[in-house]
């Protein structure tokens, strides 16, 4: 073999390892975890944050039980998950269980993108009581296409000591917008850098969880987003009085200045800083303020409206769903039976000091010993979700109208009326697009 | 002539591996992305041909304009920055002696951290409640409030980012200009010396035009990374206040994957690429014409 021959062929053997090698990356690839297993174990997505633990302890108490079908759960970074979502669907390529950010049910079950369960889930007893919120944006056309997962709901802390320090009864809780405003005002007067009331300036998930309940609970027809093209965002008699309000909070200077960069990374931590008197927040901020501050005499009550006795909760968390293309369907579903079940309920959910993802199941030996959550759990038969095709664009994005409306009553003078027709306009501009 | 052909023949078997490589990896995905935005695709419905629609769409756009315009200006403002300083930290370095190799180090120490890891630490370093920098500065008598530095004020915004951003890169310029200036023959510089030059001559007339061509390289660089600037402004101002701090390639970001509006995001990214390339001609212009 000649010399030239040997290099032509050393180079043409170059390129052939190039194409195995291109090819071998290019072939399906299951790391992820996609698309059903023969092995018998079910693949399932679910999103990193806070929620990890308590989806590791339903899925450790699920495979204990089910070891023939166990479930190997894979965590997707949160903001990658709908594109990651689209991209295996687009490819075939699915998970058989995917917990899925409650608020994109609408979009992906619109869509044909999720298994329909309704025939299979049956009767199932337990649907009745499950998490109104989240059963709400599981159904699409009266069919429906998941269970709750896990539930965050919105609640209202108030701080006893600084209610003290400001001469306020601090057993008695702001039932009204007005409280809030009037208790807001009592406790900055106390200075020292204390603020009466927090409201997150730059954040627009935030916002919808802690701020809308204020206009849903005082008027409870009222809707902040569309549901789709040709459907009117922001309507309600309460849409321009709760912004009102907020206005004249800011302006009184009852809010820490400090909240107009807010964007949700120090959202958690602000409550423990002992400096807010009052403040819209999650259930999961109940743990981490008995853990990190547990001096603070913490109060926990439901958001109100503008009226005594209007209250209402953002229902947040996720719902159990399963792809468009898994061939578990019954398995899956068996899954979601079993999460609703009173064992899981209270031995896994309660146990742990989670919300139950059951109405019924709220009055319980686990919550009832500790008073914040039982509190806390009071706003989960009042949680409600927007319920939209279009969710980030219009609400969660912090380029999208929901924020910059609230920017603006925040932060500038312009007129109420006009601020709520621009946030309209762009509301149906973005839903009206492809 | 036959053996013509077969050392052709060898030739493309040589380049076969780097050309199917660029096939692969840069023409395929570049004819897929142009293909991209003459559609509108979301991924979860069928991709539908929209002709040239998302590019006359972004042409009507008031945030694609923001954004490019915002981008413009952050690029402006911190490439002085990061040449003039990379190259003032480069002269005072440049010897070898132990104290200005241990400067060399901490200087270059930030550029082998991840830009999301340094752009989260100085997220929480302008923290108006529990930051260090306003600390520092109530401390020195220098501010009487927490300044608010992220996402309320666009221009207090872009200069806290140019300041993380500078603070995390500068090593890298510096590192290459003290390469460069370390190649210059001793001789030519102390024939200077000889000639009574100032240290400050020999840096204008012979040490700055030995390195042009490093410095042009380094502009280059620093242009098209500030052109292609993301992670620090999504991490520290999410583009706020108003979008006016959302750069060209965080609003492509946006319309590609949260908003799923894969066949604009392809478009704007299209046009953003047009726009990076004429900077990069003029700028390769420009050096040719300085090492004529």
């Amino acid at each position: 073999m000649g010399r030239t021959q040997r290099v032509r062929r050393l180079a043409v053997a170059s390129a052939a390892i190039l194409c195995l090698v291109v090819s071998g990356c290019s072939g399906d690839d299951d790391d992820a975890g996609g698309g059903g297993s023969p092995s018998g174990a079910m693949q399932m997505w679910e999103r990193t944050g806070g929620n990890a633990p308590m989806v590791d302890a339903l899925v450790a108490a699920w495979n204990a039980e089910n070891p023939d079908r166990p479930i190997e759960l894979t965590y997707v970074q949160h903001d990658q998950m709908v594109p990651n979502l689209s991209r295996a669907i687009a490819s075939g390529d699915v998970p058989d269980l995917m917990g899925l950010d409650l608020i994109y049910g609408p979009q992906f079950a619109s869509l044909g993108h999720l298994e329909d369960i309704t025939d299979v889930i049956g009767n199932d007893p337990n649907l009745a009581t499950a998490s109104p919120g989240h059963i709400e944006v599981a159904t699409w056309d009266d069919r429906l296409y998941g269970v709750p997962l896990y539930a965050d709901v919105s609640v209202l802390f108030w701080n006893k000591d600084l209610f003290r320090e400001a001469g306020l009864d601090p057993e008695v809780p702001p039932r009204n917008l007005t409280d809030i405003h009037d208790m807001a005002k009592a406790i900055t007067a106390v200075g020292d850098g204390n603020y009466g009331y927090y409201l997150p300036g730059n954040c627009a998930g935030c916002n919808i969880f802690t701020f809308a309940p204020l206009i849903w609970a005082s008027d409870k027809n009222a809707k902040i987003e569309p549901t789709g093209p040709g459907d009117e965002p922001l309507v309600g008699t309460s849409i321009k009085p709760v912004l009102e309000w907020a206005r004249m909070m800011h302006k009184e200077g009852l809010i820490d200045p400090a909240a107009q960069a807010e964007t949700g990374e120090t959202f958690a931590e602000v409550f423990g800083s002992g400096k807010v008197g009052i403040m819209g927040t999650g259930n999961f901020n109940v743990a981490l303020l008995q853990d990190q501050n547990p001096d603070l005499d913490l109060g926990v009550t439901v958001l109100p409206g503008l009226q005594t006795g209007q209250a209402s909760s953002f229902a947040g968390g996720d719902i159990v769903t399963v792809p468009k293309g898994s061939d578990r369907v019954e398995d899956a579903v068996d899954f979601m039976k079993w999460l609703l079940t009173d064992e899981i309920q209270l031995e896994v959910y309660a146990k742990e000091l989670n919300m139950t993802t059951r109405t019924d199941m709220l009055d319980n030996e686990y919550f009832n010993a500790n008073e914040d959550v039982a509190d806390t759990a009071k706003a989960i038969p009042l949680g409600r979700t927007p319920y939209t095709v279009k969710f980030f664009e219009l609400i969660n994005s912090p380029n999208g109208p929901w924020l910059q409306m609230l920017q603006r009553v925040y932060y500038t003078d312009d007129s109420i009326d006009e601020i709520i027709a621009d946030a309209k306009e762009q509301m149906k501009t973005i839903v009206a697009q492809e | 002539m036959y053996a013509s052909k077969r050392r052709s023949r060898i030739g493309l078997a040589y380049l076969a591996p780097a050309v199917l490589f660029v096939l692969v990896f840069t023409a395929y995905p570049f004819i897929r992305m142009v293909w991209l935005s003459l559609h509108n695709w979301s991924l979860l419905a069928e991709p539908t041909y929209v002709g040239l629609d998302n590019f006359s769409r972004a042409f009507d756009d008031d945030q694609f304009w923001t954004s490019l315009k915002f981008t413009l200006t952050y690029t402006i403002l911190i490439t002085p920055i990061l040449i003039v300083g990379g190259y003032l930290v480069a002269l005072l370095t440049a010897p070898n002696t132990v104290l200005r190799r241990l400067t060399r180090t901490i200087v270059f120490l930030p550029v082998v951290i991840g830009l999301g890891a340094s752009s989260l630490l100085w997220y929480w370093l302008f923290s108006p409640r529990s930051g260090l920098v306003n600390a520092a500065l109530t401390d020195l008598g220098l501010i009487d409030k927490p300044v608010l530095w992220l996402g309320v004020d666009t221009n207090v915004s872009n200069w806290a980012v140019i300041i993380s951003v500078v603070w995390k890169v500068l090593g890298f310029g510096m590192l290459l200009f003290v390469a460069a200036i370390q190649a210059i023959p001793a001789e030519i510089s102390e024939s200077a010396m000889v000639d009574g030059a100032s240290y400050w001559q020999r840096v204008r007339r012979l040490i700055l035009p030995l390195t042009m061509p490093t410095v042009l390289f380094v502009t280059l660089v620093s242009v098209i990374g500030s052109l292609l600037a993301f992670d620090q402004f999504f991490l520290m101002t999410a583009g706020q206040p108003h979008n006016e701090t959302a750069t060209s390639v965080f609003y492509v970001y946006l319309n590609s994957f949260p908003f799923l509006r894969l066949g604009y995001g392809a478009a704007l990214s299209l046009l953003l690429a047009a726009i990076i390339l004429v900077f990069t001609i003029i700028q390769t212009a420009l050096a040719r014409r300085s090492s004529l």
